[in-house]
């Protein structure tokens, strides 16, 4: 398992000063909102929430590399931390570009882990810039977040901060979603990329005889295992983005795009990358098919609205009944429920209250499923 | 109405109820790992007493229950039979629930009704030791209560994950002066292979039966023990189903409907198999017989009914019966007792005959019955024994949905004391409902071994 072991550790922190503003006055996001957000008479909050996270690691022997003033500088200073340095300087009215910029200087310093506070769109710029190079941990101070770099609130990401030496990295997704559409009260959302995230493992529970297998790889190893049993040669697959399933695709020699969908019928890749009209056209041989996906974002979405490429359409050609969701325990130890939001209702419901997820070798865990008709929002519930 | 239904010591059963004879067609014989033909007692014979083979084998309806093991049975037994009254009042239920309760025993469970005999007859046979292994520990402890009062040795290979994390069933065995050893351990040549490769391992169920099996094998004065799955341990249990049904004709009833938890598929068979032979007979022909199992290992109703391994390792006698697959490890869920890959012969054969049925739960609605039933009647049950109570539960519902007044009895198999982690897990939400792939699995159960 691949952890974070620096003994002096140097940590890049920056805070999106205007992350969560929109939230209280109804903006569901800011990005080009700024301007309506104070408008509207919102005031900033995360250098508060991003205070709240480093109080209780002010005493700790680390050292952290900032941006001037509200981009980081403010928040450190104020939660009585003394050993930092600014390296990057950032002019009040903050923006997307200087937080990559920041980010930027992180890597050229070598830092062990970036902590940033904001939301989703910040946790969007910062990964542009560093992808998978540097650790991420975000502060949750947005009006999104989706992804799921995040730590529970500013408390738990302080104890991750604290247990550094023990905290696992693991590809967790970085979740776009279009602030235009959510706006309108659409959820389109779509995998940005896959960065590495400090968390701290899973207080195994212990059963009679075994513990739970307390290293996710070797879970998703074990996942793809049983898959290369049940697969069939009569079968088209269609493998949805992320690790496990690139790990199910590893298992049976193919190399798969981590955000792609990739089609794979007797161990032999059909198509990379595949849209829907590809998918259709396979499909409209009339073959055996199978969906195999993996719950994404923090929120554990199976089949969101952005998830375009596997359209209502090819969703009904498929048929429900032959969607094989996969997860790691570890995932599903945190998303407590599963969600469907297809925009086809008749086709969310076919789903039915829970779902099987497979979960390791020849085992699964029932696990419910929240549509939004059974939500009062928009988006998905926590 | 009476809340307990009491029996007194002179009304215990003096004879085991052996349901073999009452089988239409004879149980399929176990076959031997090498020969695939039929094991002798003499194969056995290494391992188990004389006498227990001839149980496991017997053509007689009654076996008497020697004095000396009955002597020990009269400190629990006869167990009190319960009518849950406040259940039937949470459920708003017209039918009449009662319960057999195990926990009575000096280990808690309905464990020591066959480590009692277990011991006994390896005592008469001149053995001094036995080995045995145990998972989270309510067998290993019973078996120490039992070695301990025929003055035997008694071995145990614990799980070494139990033996860390739940050390209380470990200190009880050794109060009643058994020794008591994390599984895998150095003191067997299975153990040592496993440490060599795997030196941090946690252990499994498979490993220590492994040890105990090579312990037992390998020491003249030393026999195993098993607490479940085989003929012998079924016989041994049919005392509470005896009792029950001398308890419940006191309130002038029989049951409608009989209900018990199965792993290995003793407790059930202990309940049931008094009234399936009634069933069989055709004396009652209606009698609904309902095993209840986890849905994470739910090999009566999802697995195949065929010739398997008993234990992971493929040493033992190949058994006809209900499995997921001798190399499938369950998950880690509470209810340990019910995490075997197989199930009793008896139990499979009668399954599959139709004579009993199977219904499968997650583990969160099985804890959800199991705080409905500390709070309506105060015990707080073993997760094992809560399935069995989950099954009552819905039985019980059916009949406030049609209005008929059955009669349910459900085998209360041991308390959760020691489980008390579990319902703190449940408590806060952290339980997960594993569930057996069953749909997707089935094409890939071809690895069986093949009968003969």
């Amino acid at each position: 398992m691949e952890r974070i072991s620096d003994p002096c550790i140097r940590i890049g922190f920056l805070v999106n000063p205007i992350a969560g503003m929109g939230g209280r006055v109804a903006l569901k996001g800011t990005d080009g909102q700024f301007a309506e957000a104070v408008r509207r008479g919102a005031t900033p909050v995360s250098t508060n929430r991003a205070t709240t996270a480093l109080r209780p690691i002010r005493d700790l022997p680390l050292f952290f590399l900032t941006c001037s003033g509200e981009m980081g500088e403010n928040a450190l200073r104020e939660s009585g931390i003394k050993d930092y340095r600014i390296i990057c300087q950032c002019p009040s009215r903050s923006s997307a570009e200087d937080t990559r910029r920041a980010c930027h200087d992180f890597m050229n310093e070598g830092v062990s882990l970036i902590l940033f506070c904001g939301g989703d769109g910040t946790a969007r710029d910062v990964f542009s810039v560093v992808e998978d190079h540097i650790p991420i941990l975000g502060i949750p101070s947005g009006v999104k977040m989706y992804s799921a770099v995040f730590g529970v609130n500013p408390v738990a990401c302080a104890e991750i901060v604290t247990h550094l030496n023990e905290a696992v990295l693991r590809d967790s997704e970085v979740v776009d979603v279009d602030e235009e559409a959510y706006r309108r009260g659409m959820l389109a959302t779509r995998i940005f990329g896959f960065a590495r995230v400090p968390v701290l493992p899973l207080k195994t529970q212990v059963g009679k005889q075994i513990f739970d297998e307390p290293d996710e790889e070797l879970a998703k190893k074990a996942i793809a295992l049983f898959f290369s049993e049940i697969l069939r040669d009569d079968t088209l697959y269609i493998l949805g983005a992320g690790t496990t399933t690139a790990e199910i695709a590893s298992n049976l020699g193919i190399e798969k795009t981590l955000l792609g969908i990739d089609v794979i019928k007797g161990k032999v890749l059909l198509a990379r990358d595949a849209d829907e009209r590809t998918l259709l056209s396979f499909l409209s041989h009339g073959e055996k098919a199978k969906i195999v996906v993996s719950p994404l974002g923090a929120q554990g979405f199976i089949f969101g609205r952005g998830t375009q490429t596997v359209s209502p359409v090819v969703l009904n050609q498929v048929g429900v009944e032959n969607v094989i969701v996969v997860a790691t325990p570890h995932k599903l130890a945190e998303t407590r429920m599963l969600y469907v939001d297809t925009g086809d209702e008749a086709l969310d419901r076919a789903f039915g209250d829970s779902v099987l997820v497979i979960s390791g070798y020849r085992m699964g865990q029932r696990k419910r499923i929240l549509h939004p008709t059974t939500s009062n929002q928009g988006g998905p519930k926590h | 109405m009476k809340t307990k239904i009491l029996l007194d010591e002179g009304e215990m059963p003096r004879q085991w109820y052996n349901i073999l004879p009452d089988l239409p067609t004879p149980l399929d014989p176990p076959l031997h790992p090498a020969t695939r033909k039929p094991v002798t007692p003499d194969d056995l014979h290494a391992i188990f007493p004389m006498e227990l083979i001839r149980q496991e084998m017997s053509p007689m309806r009654h076996i008497p229950i020697p004095e000396e093991v009955v002597e020990i049975l009269r400190l629990w037994r006869p167990s009190p039979l319960y009518r849950a009254f406040r259940l039937e009042k949470a459920l708003k239920t017209p039918a009449r629930i009662y319960y057999k309760y195990e926990g009575v025993s000096p280990p808690g469970s309905h464990k020591p009704n066959t480590a009692v005999a277990q011991a006994y007859y390896n005592m008469k046979e001149g053995i001094e030791r036995i080995a045995t292994e145990t998972g989270a520990g309510q067998w290993g402890s019973a078996l120490a209560f039992a070695t301990c009062h025929f003055d035997l040795d008694c071995t145990i290979y614990m799980v070494r994950s139990s033996y860390a994390q739940k050390p209380y069933r470990k200190i009880m065995m050794q109060v009643w002066g058994a020794e008591c050893f994390p599984s895998p351990s150095t003191r067997t040549n299975a153990g040592k292979a496993i440490l060599e490769k795997h030196p941090d391992t946690s252990g499994s169920l498979g490993i220590a039966i492994s040890e105990a099996v090579e312990d037992a094998a390998t020491h003249k004065n030393t026999n195993y023990s098993l607490g479940s799955v085989l003929n012998h341990v079924c016989l041994h249990q049919t005392v509470v189903g005896q009792e029950a049904k001398e308890q419940l004709a006191k309130e002038e009833v029989y049951p409608d409907v009989v209900v018990g938890c199965v792993g290995g598929g003793s407790n059930f068979a202990g309940i049931s198999f008094p009234f399936a032979g009634d069933k069989l007979k055709g004396k009652h022909k209606d009698v609904d017989l309902v095993a209840v199992e986890p849905a994470a290992c739910p090999s009566l109703t999802k697995g195949v009914y065929t010739y398997d391994y008993g234990d992971v390792a493929g040493l033992t006698p190949l058994l006809k019966m209900y499995t997921l697959g001798h190399d499938f490890i369950p998950p880690a869920i509470h209810a340990g007792g019910l995490r075997y890959h197989g199930a009793s012969p008896l139990v499979s054969r009668l399954v599959h005959d139709g004579v009993m049925r199977a219904v499968a739960y997650h583990q969160n609605e099985v804890f959800e019955a199991a705080q409905l039933f500390a709070r309506t009647d105060g015990i707080i049950i073993a997760p094992e024994t809560a399935h069995a109570l989950k099954g009552t539960i819905d039985e019980a519902l059916k009949c406030r949905e049609s209005g008929e007044e059955k009669v349910i009895l459900f085998n209360n198999s041991g308390h959760g004391n020691f489980d008390l982690s579990a319902y703190d897990a449940y408590l806060q939400g952290k339980l997960e409902d594993y569930e057996y792939p069953a749909d997707l699995i089935r094409e890939s159960l071809a690895h069986l071994p093949k009968g003969p």
